[in-house]
């Protein structure tokens, strides 16, 4: 083994050559994997074409229903955010390598991984199923969805907190609480305050992806329209959509960016 | 006698190939300025770390003040301890960095809303003494690092306690803020008889500030005596 990174270090530009191969073998096994006919792609060009000339110009008559089902969206983002930012706490805390105990880490690890591996789409006809169509569906289905990520983040923003500074509180004699309170919450709001607001943004763009299983919100109207090829009035429902994330993405930059220098 | 290490060993170590502590003894008397010398992985940090319980410890007993050291609460109140770098929480004013010297001293359900008025004064006195009245409200990871030192050392001196140990309090820092921190020390120690034991690296520092020197090689004390002529003995250590 120590030949063989000796033999790397000495000779850069083979080790270069070799790494730039494996990188080219691994795109060429990905693309004959996918099986792309390149004559089948030209062919379907006109269709291309033609499907987007079919959206122009917006239907703007719809623009009320528009703005009507993008505030469904944007209340199934805000409540599902919450939900699931509320829900991810414990369970990062729990994962946290510099706070809990080594079973319970693997235990909330196991969790976080479990809720990350079901697509939204899927928590989307689950809740559906047992809900029914509509709103509190989706909201239910991003909730749970978002602990998935924000565990993550939020266990990776506890454990970049300073060890000094939470053995200077545990030298002082403060109880779990106490460091939990002055020394781990304070630097970990900003940062966690940040993610919060990217999960929002976000569960706003996946809230219009479960509209497609009937989970309410905006992609709801839009998927109907598609199917009914209404296509300009599906373009007035993503023109709205792309207005507001643009304003929604800024704000919360803007926000993000506060925070951080905090 | 302040502090008592009988033949502190720290568990193996297998990246040093032994223990970080490997059978420590020593005594402090109370009122005394100790500085500890020693190498980078000597084990300096490691001693001042076992002091407040925060290393476990293998074997040996560890007494502050004729009391056994233990994890719990209570037994670490007598010690403050000055972290390299402040150890500060840099997202909290200055006050409250200073406030929290205080929490072990207060339940959890009272500082849960804040810090009672009595101690809020107490904690503006301190950062006052230090000059650091105007910067009480100031973000921690705002004021320079100097003025971060003197906030760690308000914060330890809000406990009361009668044992300072610190870490490396001056690595980062300019000349000057360096022999504020170090002049700080020194008084605490002259005026207020209290014990102070402070990991060095500067030889001459030591000579200058402290009473004695304890050397430290490779998890053993080699040296532990007068501070003068340490050039000598720590050429002689390695």
């Amino acid at each position: 083994m120590k030949h063989f990174s000796s033999f790397w270090k000495r000779y850069p530009l083979i080790s270069r050559l070799f790494v730039l191969c494996a990188v080219i073998l691994a795109y060429g096994w990905a693309l004959q994997g996918l099986k792309v006919d390149l004559k089948l792609l030209k062919d379907s060009w006109p269709y291309v074409t033609d499907f987007i000339l079919r959206l122009w110009p917006p239907n703007l008559e719809i623009l009320d229903i528009a703005i009507l089902r993008l505030i469904e969206t944007i209340q199934m983002s805000l409540w599902g955010t919450t939900i699931g930012a509320i829900l991810s706490l414990p369970i990062a805390v729990f994962s946290a390598r510099n706070l809990a105990p080594g079973w319970l880490q693997l235990l909330a690890n196991l969790l976080q991984n479990a809720v990350r591996s079901v697509p939204s789409i899927v928590l989307g006809l689950l809740f559906v199923a047992a809900t029914g169509l509509g709103a509190p569906a989706g909201t239910l289905a991003l909730g749970i969805y978002t602990i998935g990520y924000l565990g993550k983040f939020y266990q990776e923003a506890i454990e970049s907190v300073d060890p000094r500074s939470i053995e200077s509180l545990q030298v002082s004699g403060a109880s779990w609480l106490q460091i939990a309170q002055y020394g781990i919450l304070p630097q970990v709001l900003p940062l966690g305050l940040g993610y919060t607001l990217y999960m929002f943004e976000y569960n706003i763009r996946a809230a219009s992806v479960l509209g497609v299983v009937g989970a309410g919100g905006i992609g709801f109207e839009l998927v109907n329209y598609i199917r009914g090829f209404e296509y300009t009035k599906a373009t007035t429902m993503m023109l709205v959509l792309l207005v507001v994330v643009t304003l929604i993405d800024a704000l919360s930059s803007k926000l993000r960016q506060r925070l951080e220098a905090m | 006698m302040a502090i008592e290490c009988e033949n502190l060993e720290t568990p193996y170590s297998a990246s040093l190939r032994r223990p970080i502590l490997n059978g420590i003894s020593c005594k402090i008397k109370s009122g005394e300025f100790v500085a500890l010398l020693g190498l980078n992985g000597a084990g300096k940090s490691t001693l001042l770390r076992a002091m407040v319980g925060l290393v476990p410890l293998q074997q040996g007993i560890l007494r502050i003040n004729g009391v056994a050291m233990t994890r719990n609460r209570a037994s670490r109140r007598e010690v403050g301890m000055l972290f390299q770098g402040g150890g500060l929480i840099r997202q909290l004013p200055a006050i409250e960095n200073v406030l929290c010297g205080r929490l072990g001293m207060l339940p959890a359900w009272q500082t849960l809303w804040g810090f009672p008025k009595r101690d809020r004064r107490l904690a503006i006195d301190l950062l006052a003494q230090f000059g650091l009245k105007d910067q009480a409200d100031q973000k921690t990871g705002q004021l320079s690092g100097g003025q971060q030192q003197r906030v760690a050392i308000a914060r330890a001196l809000i406990q009361n306690p009668q044992i300072l140990l610190a870490d490396e309090p001056i690595t980062g820092l300019d000349i000057m803020a360096a022999k504020q921190v170090m002049d700080i020390l020194s008084d605490l120690h002259s005026q207020k008889g209290m014990t102070i034991v402070v990991v060095l690296h500067d030889l001459s520092l030591a000579s200058a500030y402290a009473e004695r020197a304890i050397v430290l090689d490779a998890g053993r004390i080699v040296y532990d005596g007068a501070c003068h002529n340490l050039q000598s003995q720590f050429t002689r250590s390695n």
